[in-house]
């Protein structure tokens, strides 16, 4: 009998309460094509500047800078992810809150996030505020020790054989490392969804296709491949980043495969059906938002595989000689491991903080994200 | 006599499986009148849940099939459209509930935007058009304050508000038919006795057909104007609500309603199990359970829908009720737990 009265209060007799239809549109709608617009209109800026900068032949300066096709990939990078994963989190401040509360919980992860974002910050700004490493060169000071093993501040983390100052080195090397990870893991997402969507809803033979590729492709040795193509055109950066995009996404590819047969089976996939949405209208808005947590969290983990990767490529000494990357340093310091254990040491340590800030970073996403 | 809104006609789907066919629905027929809620009853297993499905084709197939029968709806077949043209019904026309709002809500997108997909995705409605009318479909399902709940993300809000919401999507678009699988089972009583006053209550605003599935007579009574009884994927008796408790025709109605609390002697249950859909039995599927079975009922094929004292509308798949038998055979006490026993007791007496 009560709950017949309060329905009664809720439904039957209920008049429509007076609502604040501009409120209502103000909030709903417009941000996002606003956002979308925005974001459309800088990635067009951009390929134009790359046409622009490689059309020419040899490649222009433009406003003081000379990026490289790397670089361009990294801004576009930059673009997408703050569009795609910090705007996202902006305007769903609820959504976000509720991340974090979990993520919080995990000290070790927070302080890890902090060190990643100031790595990505000084990796993107860095290379503006402090000159190239080889225009340090100073024979005079090499071998100078940091400051904290009796150095001056004037080289604050003291300086290799040739006098450089091995901060330099050491920022423009997070810029090569942020580059590789951030630009490989964005082609390996990306074509790791596609294919393990395109798996899991078509089926069938294009799934067996796909999948029976991805053990060929799991198999098969791109570092091999990446010394063979050095071998052939030279050393480059962007071979390597691209080649890593390229064959480093079948993990991607068959979880987002079985994330999306399991998701496939969910009520509100059903419910979708029943309104009358086509397939590619609910891969598109149900499977891959639903995934699109285990992808992040996965995408994470996948980053530091592809540092590793570079560092190991410049350690052996595949590298191009114009980029400064840590496992470059590394190398050139190794001879001098008795005399100035600093100069493989130091870069030796960032590279290992980052590679284990993103593992613990991953595994705090997975906690706030995909909680199973 | 016009044209109900949606006939459903010899409706036959089958499971392709590893142990064989699962004759899930076995030549179900049944309409619905715009306006009037028509309830399929039925224990798990009974083959509601894909009946309703296989409306508007929301089986999976493979492994399901729709072998034979044919779905009039607004004048079509639905059971001969293109997938295009299906998905142009759906949500549109014929409208789902299903069983869990826990389950039916998208975790990651607010509710207003999804009560607003149905619309976005028949077309012709702008988001900012979409997003008014979800707040407005909100407020007509009874959400308190919905131009902020509209924002709200389904995980803050209380098991059964989401069933509101879940209806808001169901009726947003306006559908001629709603199809409502257990919308209530997943809710405690109180609820329960909300969301069905609601669902009347809407009912008769929008003026649509209601096809309601569900296991719990005491829900039946309260919603359903006519009666399905469904058995092992065949339909034992169809009827009128009045008739169906008042005078129920089929033994498989009334060991049913014995088992609701409070009616007969004892409310206890149905001896026996449902028989195996792989290999049903010959003759009316119930008659390994029933107490009345007589030779007649074990060969052949499910018996003929036969008029209930002559009554075109109450009708009963049951021998006793065919020309020339003798129904009062039917009013024998009988021993509904026993099965087996009791039938060859029946027979016994019969002798």
């Amino acid at each position: 009998m009560a709950a017949e009265d309060a329905t009664s209060r809720d439904t039957g007799a209920h008049a429509f309460e007076e609502i604040d239809w501009d409120r209502i549109d103000a909030r709903g709608g417009r941000s996002v094509d606003g956002w979308a617009i925005t974001e459309a209109a800088i990635l067009v800026g951009l390929l134009a500047g790359f046409v622009y900068d490689y059309s020419a032949g040899t490649p222009t300066e433009l406003i003081g800078l000379d990026p490289t096709a790397v670089e361009w990939l990294f801004s576009i990078v930059l673009v997408l992810g703050t569009f795609h994963v910090a705007v996202p989190l902006a305007e769903n401040p609820r959504l976000t809150a509720r991340y974090w509360r979990t993520f919080r919980k995990n000290r070790v992860a927070v302080g890890s996030l902090g060190f990643l974002l100031s790595i990505l910050a000084l990796g993107v700004v860095g290379p503006m505020i402090w000159v190239p490493p080889n225009e340090t060169i100073d024979f005079a000071t090499a071998y100078r020790p940091p400051v904290f093993a009796g150095g001056s501040w004037a080289h604050a983390l003291g300086t290799d054989a040739q006098g450089r100052h091995l901060w330099h080195l050491i920022v423009y090397g997070m810029r090569v490392s942020m580059e590789v990870g951030l630009v490989s893991t964005a082609i390996a997402i990306s074509i790791g969804t596609v294919v393990g969507a395109t798996a899991a809803h078509v089926g069938g033979y294009v799934d067996e296709g796909l999948m029976r590729y991805v053990d060929l492709q799991q198999t098969f040795p791109v570092f091999v491949l990446l010394l063979f193509l050095v071998y052939l055109f030279g050393p480059s950066l962007l071979f390597i980043v691209v080649l890593y995009g390229f064959f480093g996404w079948e993990g991607i590819g068959r979880l987002v495969r079985s994330e999306t047969l399991q998701r496939t089976e969910a009520v509100y996939v059903r419910a979708a059906e029943a309104a009358g949405a086509g397939r590619w209208w609910i891969v598109r808005r149900h499977l891959i938002p639903n995934v699109s947590g285990t992808v992040i969290t996965a995408a994470t983990l996948a980053i530091p595989t592809f540092i590793l990767g570079e560092a190991a490529l410049a350690f052996l000494g595949f590298s191009d000689p114009a980029v400064f990357s840590w496992g470059r340093t590394i190398a050139a310091g190794r001879s001098d491991l008795a005399s100035a254990p600093w100069i493989s040491t130091i870069p030796g340590v960032f590279l290992f903080l980052t590679v284990l800030a993103f593992n613990f970073v991953g595994d705090a996403l997975r906690d706030a994200m995909d909680p199973r | 006599m016009t044209d109900p809104l949606l006939r459903v006609d010899g409706l036959t789907t089958h499971f392709h499986t590893d142990e064989g066919t699962v004759r899930a629905v076995d030549g179900v027929s049944f309409d619905v009148a715009a306006g009037e809620t028509v309830a399929i009853v039925g224990e798990s297993g009974s083959g509601k849940t894909v009946a309703a499905e296989s409306i508007t084709r929301l089986v999976d197939t493979p492994p399901g099939e729709i072998v034979d029968g044919r779905v009039t709806f607004g004048g079509r077949d639905l059971t001969t459209l293109s997938d295009r043209e299906l998905e142009g019904v759906r949500g549109a026309e014929i409208a789902h509930v299903f069983q869990n709002p826990q389950d039916t809500l998208n975790p990651v997108y607010r509710v207003g935007t999804q009560i607003a997909e149905v619309l976005r995705i028949h077309g012709g409605v702008s988001r900012a058009e979409a997003r008014r009318r979800a707040v407005t479909m909100l407020d007509r399902v009874g959400i308190p304050d919905p131009a902020s709940r509209v924002d709200d993300y389904p995980h803050e809000l209380s098991g059964g508000m989401k069933q509101r919401v879940v209806l808001a999507m169901a009726l947003v678009a306006e559908p001629d038919l709603l199809i409502a699988d257990e919308p209530t089972t997943a809710l405690d009583v109180t609820v329960q006795a909300g969301i069905l006053d609601l669902l009347a209550e809407l009912q008769e605003d929008l003026g649509m057909g209601v096809l309601f599935v569900t296991h719990d007579l005491g829900v039946v009574a309260q919603v359903a104007d006519r009666v399905v009884v469904l058995y092992a994927g065949k339909v034992m008796e169809r009827g009128d609500v009045h008739e169906i408790f008042e005078s129920p025709a089929h033994p498989y109605t009334r060991a049913l309603l014995q088992c609701l609390p409070g009616r007969g002697e004892r409310g206890g249950s149905i001896g026996g199990e449902l028989p195996d859909p792989n290999d049903p039995p010959p003759g009316c599927r119930f008659a390994p359970r029933c107490p009345y079975a007589v030779d007649d009922c074990r060969a052949g094929g499910q018996p003929a829908a036969h008029p209930v004292d002559g009554d075109r509308t109450h009708v009963a798949s049951c021998v006793f009720h065919g020309p020339g038998q003798d129904r009062s055979r039917l009013e024998a006490p009988v021993d509904w737990t026993g099965g087996q026993r009791a039938r060859s007791q029946s027979e016994d007496a019969d002798g």
